[in-house]
């Protein structure tokens, strides 16, 4: 959530004598050595002790611009649930032109240990022991692990990662603050020729303790042209160890990092200029020129003809915008690729009713628009990916693309990836902020990608009671929205609806389903109906002819989601919503209800939400009706505790049972 | 070890090519092979050809129609291969519901990836996989490839049915070999027999065919697969792998190879190590004792790191290397220990299991193959004591199996051969988990107390996550283990007692705000809120498999509640017990006063039991849920 666009003060006419950065590699003290916990978290099982990395562009004989990235790094580690931290995976891209391979060079580990005579032993990493794993197509995976670990002991590595970056590097290497342990100190120093000019944003909540920005005079040389460098410091002293959460977005929203985006390259070996990301205009250019985009999105004419038997029959545009969805929807599989930009291309994976999202949604929308129907493309960030930057105008944080059909004066989100969801409804994965909303012939602009459905159930329970306690009758279930969504994908998963049926009441001991009925489960813009004829018993006796119930039996929250203390970060609950039980209950003749459940009304400030009971009687019948609702989708950590009570609340709410009693 | 394709839904068996083009048309399956279906294997033919000690072919063609959504799993083509081997000549077709051809796919649409299982450092295992994307169901797909291997210890077994809720309509498998190679095989649950022959190359063939098979379902508490579906299981006399030669014709000889070849050089030590290892044992006079500070040592030096390499992931690495770096995988880690032990002159064997705690698998004890087991640990032959450990853990005691490889048939390699050997097993008397509870709970509802349990059995390891967690994190732990809410822990202990009869031992003080409700002028309260039973079982009314219950353990729990004067029980209180051959519960309360006591016992005792047991033991099951959700109502006198 929280970014800073970085400014550093270039100071152009100073020169001086560049020192390393770097601490020294293969010192480490007694007290280092002896330390038992981390003062600053004492739950710690490993801390990095001092962290440094180093980016600089420099050009191979071979006049191959490659980056490359220099990671030493001294860890402490405490016990063996610290062990891990001696694993370390470096991810490499594997092309079959070795000119393009990324390479690790100089990788050198020692581990310390105290001894019992109280000198320090070491023990060097042996090179033999990297193991290279190739994944799949052009991805690698080298790993290693450190020698000799006990708990206590201080491990330090170093090696140098080199990439090859083609053309230009519209991400210079990123660095991480932040990770799971804690850090007493993490320094990161990037070294950019000024060929090169990039924006640079900070993400996270912490502050850098260190920046420094000098310049290093005739650093980089290609083509027979010098330029300098700006040398930039970024350090960080006592970073906490981030802790992943429920509710919560992807953690690359929270954790401390920096990011560099280009905005401007000027090629060394033909002065050619490039321009990054400085401005809309620019992005949209490039976006409408890119073959796997705007080439893709100006092939509606493969879709025209085929589109025409689809549409038939349809009056007005929405008619033809949802056939045309429904049709395109059941017509691929995704084949679990993301990303923006169309691999195959719209006509192969129509072809091949395979494709990623880029290869299906540009394929959605060229589809729509030859039916007619004004459709833009959105580009996204999912949810996974983090929030979308918007200290300026950058397009490679975007990995997913969607439809959006206008029609009339109306909008609607479209996502031919998933064959079971409504029309106009989004996946999770994109209800993130918002998109980018893109065509071929205006400017592109955003627009939020607020959810337009909610999580909504109404339950309607019609019972009777038997003089021998049990209840019989139906139970009702309606769903909506993303509940409706929800409750369809897991249907499916079962080979026969029966097995549902049988799990569904597996979770309910009290209650035996005696017949069932699910309908609307392909009418995917219906909601879902499920109709369960049951027969349930009542609790424990009371006495003769008196038998206690809990009215919340079907849907009792046992446990609290929310169990910490406090929290640092919003909890993200994705949609709004809504579940609605209504219970009526036909009592024989001479029976009543002993202690009514009082009404009871609690609410989340803000207008968060709200848990509402309601009981009346009438006649030899009464209805208990109960509602929770959550009306915003995120929470501030300033709301955590109320957020925490109001499901206290309700859990001790619930426990209350009526006790139905014969006069 | 060398990591076997665990889940039924993996068993990649191989299979022949030929036969000419076939009619696929959905229409023509018989209509009983329908039923719980998500796919229908149409025909399928694997044939395993051995040319030569280093030369075997395994050829697959395959037809499979899949029904609806959740069959298109079954569609996908898993191809596992290693260093050994080379994956050739694959092509497929799809039809469509009429049998009419809609596409074509062959090698090149194949992906190819590492094996990862996301924990190695090193795998070597690969996998070569395609899924055919079809959008009309139902659909055919219908392909072959072969897959040449230069060894002949492991040949894959033949399972016609690879998935749940796949039905059969014909399967075929023909193992052929020169006369001079002699081979072994085992069929379970295959109704037909071996039919035997020679073909045109005059080697001898063994053939097996089933056919109209029937779909099963992927039912809760169902015996291991081996028990359910068909299966053939071949194993060589003479063998090369990875260029050692080899024979053997039983565990016996097969135990001796694998000592011999695998284990037996693989552990010298340096003579620092040697001396250390004397020195710390040397006033200890009892070989148990000597053994257990050995494997002390050996848990405090060591971690485990799994790395799959050296002879295909049968071979451990050097105990020297072990003695170096400090880490190794469960081979490395049994033969270094092997290795500290014989330095003192104690005898130790390698043992070969297949480790789970969802099933006990054993050897099968008339059937020798190397493709048996997925761990290794150590066993001490001491007189009249056989003593076991698992090198793997930092943590457990010396002697201590867990259910992770209690209670199942192993394979211990030694010098004078492979043994069959039985693991210890734990049970319902001695899986114990015991709780002694003193709480009070307030007029405000506050819940307060301390509550002291004991951990014996299979239970010994389940506190194992809060070793070395300190403050934060250890509250977090415990507030998923006890869903109480607002817990707040005051003070907590964790003991372990690692001596030969382990237990673990956690005392807790704590208290939890809004344990009881007040309304209507009464006190509402769960009488269980720390041990309840969860487990759910669904209805299934055609039940097909026995039920298997894998471990057995007692719960026991004696809690007393202090109530606030003036109040009496609104319901008749909570008595029941259970009696059923795979279980018992009791549960019952009592109120004295302003002491409230609940008692409850829970029993399971593990076996198999016939199918008609199943909906017995969801009434169990249900009828502990109930009970575990028993309210307390107290009114004012």
């Amino acid at each position: 959530m929280k970014k800073t666009l970085l400014t550093l003060a270039i100071l152009t006419c100073l020169c001086r004598v560049a020192f390393t950065q770097d601490f020294p590699y293969g010192q480490t003290s007694t007290d280092e050595l002896k330390m038992s916990r981390y003062a600053k978290d004492t739950s710690a099982h490993a801390v990095v002790l001092n962290e440094y990395g180093k980016s600089e562009i420099a050009v191979a004989n071979d006049d191959n611009i490659k980056l490359r990235f220099e990671y030493h790094v001294k860890i402490k580690i405490f016990d063996a649930r610290g062990f891990d931290e001696a694993t370390k995976e470096i991810e490499l891209r594997n092309y079959t032109d070795k000119s393009e391979q990324d390479e690790v060079e100089k990788l050198t580990g020692t581990t310390y240990s105290l001894a019992e005579n109280g000198s320090v032993t070491r023990a060097e990493f042996d090179p033999s022991k990297e193991y290279i794993t190739r994944n799949y197509k052009e991805k690698s995976t080298l790993k290693f692990t450190m020698p000799a670990l006990a708990p206590g002991c201080i491990i330090e590595y170093k090696y140098t990662l080199v990439r090859p970056i083609g053309l230009c590097l519209e991400h210079f290497q990123p660095w991480e603050f932040q990770s799971d342990i804690p850090k007493v100190y993490s320094k990161y120093e990037a070294l950019i020729p000024g060929h090169f000019t990039y924006n640079a944003a900070l993400h996270g909540f912490l502050k850098l303790t260190e920046t420094k920005a000098d310049v290093q005079r005739s650093c980089f040389s290609a083509a027979g042209s010098s330029s300098d460098c700006s040398d930039l410091v970024y350090g960080m002293a006592n970073v906490p160890a981030f802790v992943e959460e429920e509710f919560m977005t992807s953690a690359r929203n929270y954790r401390s990092s920096i990011t560099f985006d280009l905005v401007e390259y000027t090629s060394p070996f033909n002065g050619e200029k490039f321009k990054g990301t400085t401005e809309w205009r620019n992005i949209d250019y490039n976006l409408k020129d890119a073959y796997s985009f705007g080439g893709e999105l100006k092939k509606t004419s493969y879709f025209k003809d085929r589109m025409v038997p689809i549409t038939a029959g349809q009056a007005d545009d929405l008619g033809k915008a949802m056939a045309v969805y429904a049709y395109m929807q059941q017509h691929y599989k995704w084949n679990n690729y993301e990303g923006a930009y169309s691999y195959d291309g719209v006509k192969k994976a129509f072809e091949s009713h395979s494709g990623s999202v880029a290869d299906i949604n540009l394929g959605l929308i060229d589809a729509l628009n030859s039916a007619g129907i004004n459709t833009e493309a959105v580009l996204v960030s999912t949810r996974e990916n983090g929030f979308v930057n918007d200290l300026y105008p950058a397009v490679n944080e975007f990995n997913y693309v969607i439809a959006k059909a206008n029609i009339g004066d109306k909008s609607y989100f479209l996502d031919a990836t998933d064959r079971m969801l409504p029309f106009g409804m989004l996946p999770f994965e994109c209800l993130n902020d918002k998109g980018r909303a893109f065509n071929l012939d205006k400017p592109s602009y955003w627009v939020d990608l607020n959810p337009s459905q909610k999580r909504v159930s109404t339950t309607m329970l019609d019972l009777t009671l038997a003089e021998d306690g049990k209840l019989k009758g139906t139970i009702t279930r309606y769903s909506f929205g993303y509940e409706a969504y929800e409750t369809r994908v897991a249907i499916k998963k079962f080979t026969t609806q029966d097995e549902y049926v049988a799990d569904f009441g597996a979770q309910l001991p009290k209650v035996k389903i005696l017949k069932s009925e699910i309908t609307d489960l392909d009418s995917l813009d219906k909601p879902l109906t499920e109709k369960y004829e049951v027969e349930i018993r009542t609790g424990d006796k009371t006495g003769a002819g008196s038998y206690s119930f809990n009215p919340f039996f079907l849907s009792k929250i046992a446990t609290n989601p929310f169990k910490l203390a406090a929290r640092t970060y919003p909890v993200d609950m994705e949609v709004l919503s809504e579940y609605r039980t209504v219970l009526t209950v036909h009592l024989p003749a001479g029976y009543s209800v002993d202690s009514p459940p009082q009404n009871i009304s609690e609410a989340l400030p803000n207008k968060g939400g709200r848990f509402l009971t309601e009981f009346s009687s009438e006649g030899d019948s009464f209805t208990f009706s109960h509602i929770i609702q959550l009306t915003k989708p995120v929470f501030q950590p300033e709301e955590y505790p109320y957020l925490k009570e109001f499901y206290n609340k309700i859990i001790l709410s619930e426990k209350a049972e009526m006790v139905f009693k014969k006069k | 070890m060398r990591k076997q394709a665990l889940s039924i839904l993996l068993l990649v068996t191989g299979f022949t090519a030929v036969s000419a083009q076939q009619n696929y048309e959905v229409g023509l399956i018989p209509k009983e092979l329908l039923t719980h279906a998500n796919s229908v294997v149409r025909d399928e033919e694997t044939s395993i050809q051995v040319k030569d000690l280093d030369n075997a072919v395994e050829q697959v063609k395959k037809a499979v129609t899949v029904l609806n959504t959740n069959g298109d799993e079954n569609a996908h083509i898993v191809i596992y291969y290693d260093k050994n081997d080379v994956v050739r000549n694959i092509k497929g077709v799809v039809y469509n519901e009429f049998g009419k051809q809609v596409a074509k796919f062959s090698g090149s649409d194949f992906s190819d990836v590492s094996v990862g299982d996301g924990f190695s450092l090193f795998e070597s295992a690969r996998v070569k996989h395609y899924l055919p994307a079809v959008t009309e169901y139902p659909y055919t797909i219908v392909y072959e490839y072969e897959v040449k291997s230069k060894q002949t210890l492991t040949f894959n077994a033949w399972s016609p049915i690879d998935n749940f809720d796949e039905s059969v309509e014909k399967s075929s498998f023909v193992f052929s070999c020169g006369r001079d190679f002699t081979v072994r095989y085992k069929a379970l649950n295959i109704a037909g027999k071996v039919v035997i022959g020679v073909n045109t190359d005059k080697d001898n063939t063994y053939s097996w065919q089933v056919n109209n098979v029937k779909a099963i379902k992927d039912e809760p508490l169902s015996p291991y697969y081996r028990n359910v579906i068909p299966m053939v299981q071949i194993a060589p006399q003479k063998f090369t792998y990875y260029g050692i030669d080899g024979t053997f014709t039983n565990w016996t000889t097969l135990g001796k190879w694998i000592y011999d070849k695998l284990v037996a050089d693989r552990q010298q030590l340096p003579q620092e190590t040697i001396d250390n290892i004397k020195e710390i044992t040397k006033d200890i006079p009892d070989p148990k004792l000597k053994a257990k500070k050995i494997y002390e040592y050996m848990q405090h030096k060591t971690h485990y790191v799994s790395v799959q390499i050296g002879l295909g992931g049968y071979q451990p690495f050097l105990a020297s290397d072990v003695d170096k770096q400090n880490y190794g995988d469960c081979k490395a880690l049994v033969n270094y220990t092997q290795a500290l032990l014989k330095s003192v002159n104690i005898d130790s064997w390698y043992c070969i299991v297949e480790a789970g705690s969802r099933y006990k698998v054993s050897m099968q004890s008339d059937f020798a193959s190397m493709d048996q087991g997925n761990h290794i640990i150590l066993c001490l032959p001491f007189k009249n004591d056989t003593t076991w450990a698992d090198c793997t853990s930092q943590t457990i005691p010396f002697g201590y199996l867990g259910d992770f490889t209690d209670n199942r048939t192993v394979l211990a390699c030694t010098a004078d051969g492979g043994k069959l050997l039985q693991t210890p097993k734990y049970g319902p008397d001695a899986t114990i988990k015991s709780r002694i509870a003193d709480f009070t709970i307030g007029a405000d509802g506050v819940l307060s107390g301390t509550m002291s349990t004991t951990f014996k059995g299979t239970y010994y390891d389940y506190r194992d996550e809060l070793l070395n967690q300190s403050g934060t994190e250890r509250n977090k732990i415990l507030q998923k283990i006890y869903p109480l809410n607002n817990l707040e822990i005051g003070h907590y202990e964790l003991k372990q007692d690692k001596s030969f009869e382990p237990c673990t031992t956690e005392n807790i003080k704590l208290t939890a705000r809004d344990y009881a409700s007040f309304t209507g002028g009464k006190y509402y309260f769960s009488v269980n809120a720390i041990n309840r039973f969860e487990e759910t079982l669904p209805q299934d009314i055609n039940r097909q498999n026995n039920v298997y219950i894998s471990n057995g353990l007692t719960d026991l729990d004696d809690v007393t509640y202090a109530i606030p004067a003036g109040y009496h029980l609104e319901k008749t209180p909570l008595n029941i017990s259970i009696d059923k051959p795979f279980g018992k519960y009791t549960a019952t309360m009592e109120l004295k006063g302003t002491q409230l006591t609940y008692k409850r016992k829970f029993e399971l005792i593990d076996g198999t039991y016939g199918k008609e047991t199943y909906q017995d033991v969801i009434d169990f099951y249900q009828d502990i849920a109930d009970a575990d959700d028993y309210t307390v109502s107290l009114v004012k006198n």
